[in-house]
């Protein structure tokens, strides 16, 4: 059952509102935790696996590139080849023709060359010179020019040198009039007949560039890669920008392909990055060679970047707005959690939380309603508490303010004042000031168990008075448990019992010993009477509460039993001993404690007094 | 504390971001050549072997860097009026650079300051053009040209005798006078070239320029100046013709002739002058770069569209070709274009 009560109080200072420490906090929220950290793990997780990725992609890709090229310059190496065989087997047909006519002027020869020259595009002009240089034979409708200079060029020199056939760089055809021509010679010593007569003589054939350059136009090497020809001696035979080359206007790396025959690598030179194949055939030691840009082959590389770059971007949104809407969820309840926390704090005890969301927060919502309600039965109790010892102590004080004893006592003085027992008057006087200043004690509740003896002490000093030397009395104390607090007024109801009791009613004289010790750290005090004792049964209602004596303040043992019960626990209190006609031992026990510094005590009460 | 740790986890994301992005997309440092640049190219003339090996070149760069070429030239060098209208027609269509070899120094140089009104950047191939607004000139140094010309006759001759000087002009002979006023309506590398080669002859005293001819554009007219001084100077030793037709049209009229004792040095090397060179008629030619001249003027073109630096002179260099050196491998490469 719940009590609808109202408590006021406050467990922390609220926080101030607005300025940066609520950005901060905002900041250090669960949500933005939660979302900060798996967003970042999330993106870190993303990227590695790109790079990783990338990499072995773009590895991949650039093997493929490669291999793909060493593929396509082996294709043109093989065209090339097979171009190459051609032009020797032409040449090697017309130097038979040569070798084997009876004479080099035969109309017959003369058919027999022009079909050959006819029978191919590239064949620009075929002649015999003899190794001085004069001009035996050529084909048909040329004109030879002047100041030729043939016996200084390679096709002719190196001629002479061999017996078998060479190639010659690529030059300008000057030999005949018309054009001026950039071919490729190939020139042998043969042997001719004229007039029957064997003569030794050279012969020349120049091809042009039409049918390798369509050989290297199907070169695609990427789209600015290309592949170009060059002779043994690093002379460029074919490039596709040949004129540039040869204005000066570009620039080709040849050093290192000439180093070797067969081989790929990654060329610098240029300040991009290439590829570059050779490969060389074998007839002529020309070499082709491969060019292809680095960036641009390897496409797949690029277009992987995007890929990779937009598949990171979409990767890190989803991310964020994933974690955003997680930590949202996982934070809506906390924050609610702590919203009501705080209203708890502020002193609101009556809220209750209805948060559901997390198994955790879920449970944790409903331990802390659980708490909550524990609180308020707690302080409930306490309130009673407080309450009940308030009363009690109030009816003690009551009780000594009882105008009953007050008259009693007052008369024993006047019949003392009367007798003219001026001594006993005083002590009377003294005593019953003494009583009444340690029973208020300024209000405090506790007071040492010196002041308490003393209190009884002066109030066994009146009523001995009152009772006319019917009892004796004893007070024996350790001095270890002098200074130990007690609750205040706990004695006299229980003297005042004995007295009342056991003492008053018996024939003979009474004895009341009051015995206080320090064991264990409990302090126990026993009030030992030879009274009338009392019944087993009696015991109990005087405990439970009930009886309540005839002639006593009318305030109950049971009234100092429940205080020492409130002050200290269940387990201390009061206990009786008791015999019909023996007497009665009351037991007192509760914990020993030093005396509490602050209060102003008894020196102030003697001042005010 | 939670804070810093916060913005550092920050940084480090920006950081490792950048890097990754960084490496993923690197600048080519190439020219850029996904888009198509319209250029325009005006040159001289629509004839001869010069201005198609100018072409040709122009043509081998365009290719190269994805340009798309207007290629403009009048029927005759002397047609200024038509060249300042091909260049409006230009300014018109918004070519994003015009490229202009002029005919005129001073009759082109208007029209191109219009054109650096419109923002079309203008660059000069050949021949100068009197405008400051001119990007950059790529071609020969005229003047150098005019001297080596001088150098090589003086030598075939000797040191002495009578030399005419077959020039080119954009104007007749009669503009000529007219406008002998100060203003240059001549072209520019005309010009040079003959001032180039009569301060050469004047340090020889042995040497005297009897006369200096002009022909517009046609090999015609500039046989028949040969001839005409051939017949008015019997004691003339040396000829020198500072340009392609000019240089065609003198050889033409000395080889007819059959004159073996005339030296003559000639401009220009189309494939008909090495053949007269190759046949004895002609001793020497002094040589520009036109294939370059093309091929730097669409590249430098489009550098300028692209926003690079570019020179703000380029001297393609001139040399001396006779029958010795036109067969060394350098040579053959300069005077015969690879075609294919």
């Amino acid at each position: 059952m719940r009590q609808e009560k109202s408590y006021s109080f406050r467990l922390r200072p609220q926080h101030p509102k607005g300025g940066k420490r609520r950005l901060s906090s905002k900041l250090r929220s669960i949500q933005v935790t939660i979302t900060l950290t798996f967003t970042s793990v999330a993106v870190l997780v993303a990227v590695v696996v790109s790079l990783m990725l990338y990499n072995k992609f773009a590895k991949t890709a650039e093997e493929n590139a490669n291999m793909n090229m060493q593929q396509i310059i082996e294709q043109v190496n093989y065209n090339l080849e097979l171009y190459v065989k051609g032009m020797r087997n032409i040449f090697e047909t017309a130097e038979d023709q040569i070798t084997n006519s009876p004479s080099v002027d035969s109309s017959l020869l003369m058919e027999r060359m022009a079909m050959l020259m006819g029978s191919r595009e590239d064949l620009v002009s075929a002649a015999v010179f003899t190794p001085q240089g004069k001009y035996v034979v050529g084909t048909a409708g040329q004109k030879l020019r002047s100041n030729t200079q043939l016996e200084t060029q390679s096709w002719f020199t190196s001629a002479k040198k061999t017996s078998e056939i060479s190639y010659s760089a690529p030059h300008i055809q000057n030999l005949f009039k018309g054009q001026y021509i950039w071919v490729v010679s190939i020139s042998k010593l043969i042997q001719y007949k004229e007039n029957g007569e064997l003569k030794t003589g050279i012969l020349l054939m120049d091809f042009n560039f039409r049918t390798i350059d369509e050989l290297s136009k199907q070169v695609k090497l990427g789209k600015r890669g290309y592949a170009y020809i060059l002779d043994q001696l690093g002379n460029i035979v074919y490039h596709p920008q040949q004129q540039l080359i040869y204005a000066g206007l570009k620039y080709e790396n040849v050093e290192p392909v000439l180093e070797y025959a067969y081989r790929s690598y990654l060329d610098e030179s240029t300040g991009e990055k290439r590829f570059i194949t050779v490969r060389t055939l074998e007839q002529t030691g020309w070499k082709i060679v491969g060019v292809a840009y680095y960036d641009e082959i390897v496409t797949t590389k690029r277009d992987l970047n995007n890929f990779l770059s937009w598949f990171l971007a979409v990767v890190i949104l989803c991310v964020i707005i994933v974690s955003v809407f997680l930590s949202a969820r996982i934070a809506r309840p906390i924050r609610k959690l702590e919203r009501t926390l705080q209203q708890v704090g502020e002193g609101d005890l009556n809220t209750r939380i209805d948060v559901s969301g997390a198994y955790e927060v879920e449970q944790l919502s409903k331990r802390f309603n659980l708490m909550l309600q524990r609180i308020r039965q707690l302080m409930d109790q306490i309130i009673y508490e407080q309450e009940t010892k308030r009363k009690g102590e109030l009816e003690v004080l009551q009780s000594q303010i009882n105008p009953h004893f007050l008259y009693n006592t007052l008369n024993s003085v006047i019949r003392l004042a009367e007798r003219g027992k001026t001594e006993e008057v005083i002590t009377m006087i003294q005593s019953l000031s003494k009583f009444f200043r340690i029973s208020l004690s300024k209000g405090n509740n506790m007071i040492t168990v010196q002041e308490e003896l003393d209190h009884i002490r002066h109030y066994l000093v009146i009523q001995s008075f009152r009772f006319k030397n019917k009892f004796r009395y004893e007070i024996v104390a350790q001095d270890e448990v002098l200074q130990c607090q007690t609750i205040k007024l706990i004695l006299q109801p229980i003297v005042e019992n004995a007295l009342y009791h056991g003492i008053e009613m018996m024939p003979d004289e009474g004895f009341i010993s009051i015995r206080a010790e320090l064991k264990d750290d409990l302090v126990i005090i026993r009030i030992i009477d030879n009274g009338l004792g009392m019944s087993n049964e009696t015991m109990k209602v005087i405990l439970t509460g009930g009886s309540k004596s005839m002639n006593g303040s009318g305030v109950g043992v049971r009234n100092v039993n429940e205080r020492i019960e409130l002050y200290y626990g269940r387990e201390y209190g009061l206990s009786f001993e008791s015999e019909i006609e023996e007497g009665t031992t009351v037991t007192l026990i509760f914990p020993a404690l030093a005396k509490v510094e602050d209060n102003e005590g008894l020196k102030e009460d003697e001042t005010s007094a | 504390m939670k804070n810093v740790r916060f913005w550092l986890t920050l940084l480090i994301c920006a950081v490792l971001w950048t890097t990754v992005t960084s490496c993923f997309n690197s600048a080519p440092n190439y020219i850029n050549t996904n888009k198509t640049r319209n250029i325009h190219l005006i040159v001289k003339m629509n004839r001869g072997d010069y201005w198609n090996t100018v072409k040709l070149g122009a043509e081998a760069a365009a290719q190269e860097f994805n340009v798309k070429l207007t290629f403009k030239a009048p029927d005759s060098e002397s047609d200024i009026t038509e060249q300042v209208k091909m260049v409006q027609e230009s300014i018109k269509e918004k070519a994003d650079v015009i490229i202009l070899a002029a005919s005129s120094y001073m009759g082109l140089a208007q029209v191109v300051d219009q054109a650096a009104y419109s923002k079309i950047p203008v660059i000069s191939v050949d021949a100068e053009v009197g405008s400051a607004r001119v990007r950059t000139y790529i071609g020969s140094n005229g003047y150098e040209a005019g001297q080596k010309s001088a150098e090589r006759l003086i030598k075939l001759l000797k040191g002495y005798g009578e030399v005419g000087i077959i020039n080119f002009t954009s104007s007749t002979q009669s503009e000529k006078q007219e406008s002998s006023n100060g203003i240059e309506y001549g072209a520019r590398d005309a010009e040079e070239r003959e001032k180039g080669f009569l301060n050469y002859t004047a340090r020889y005293p042995n040497i005297q320029v009897v006369e200096i001819s002009y022909t517009t554009s046609s090999i015609k007219e500039a046989e028949e100046l040969t001839q005409l001084m051939l017949l008015k100077h019997p004691k003339l030793r040396g000829i020198a013709s500072l340009n392609e037709t000019a240089s065609q049209g003198a050889a033409m009229a000395i080889q007819s002739r059959g004159l073996k004792n005339i030296k003559m040095v000639a401009f220009d090397s189309s494939p008909s002058m090495m053949e007269l060179l190759q046949d004895g008629a002609v001793q020497a030619t002094v040589i520009q770069n036109p294939f370059n001249n093309g091929y730097l003027a669409v590249k430098h073109a489009v550098e300028v569209i692209e926003g690079i630096n570019v020179p703000e002179r380029v001297d393609t260099g001139t040399k001396i070709i006779d029958l010795d050196n036109m067969l060394w491998p350098e040579n053959q490469k300069l005077l015969f274009p690879f075609v294919r």
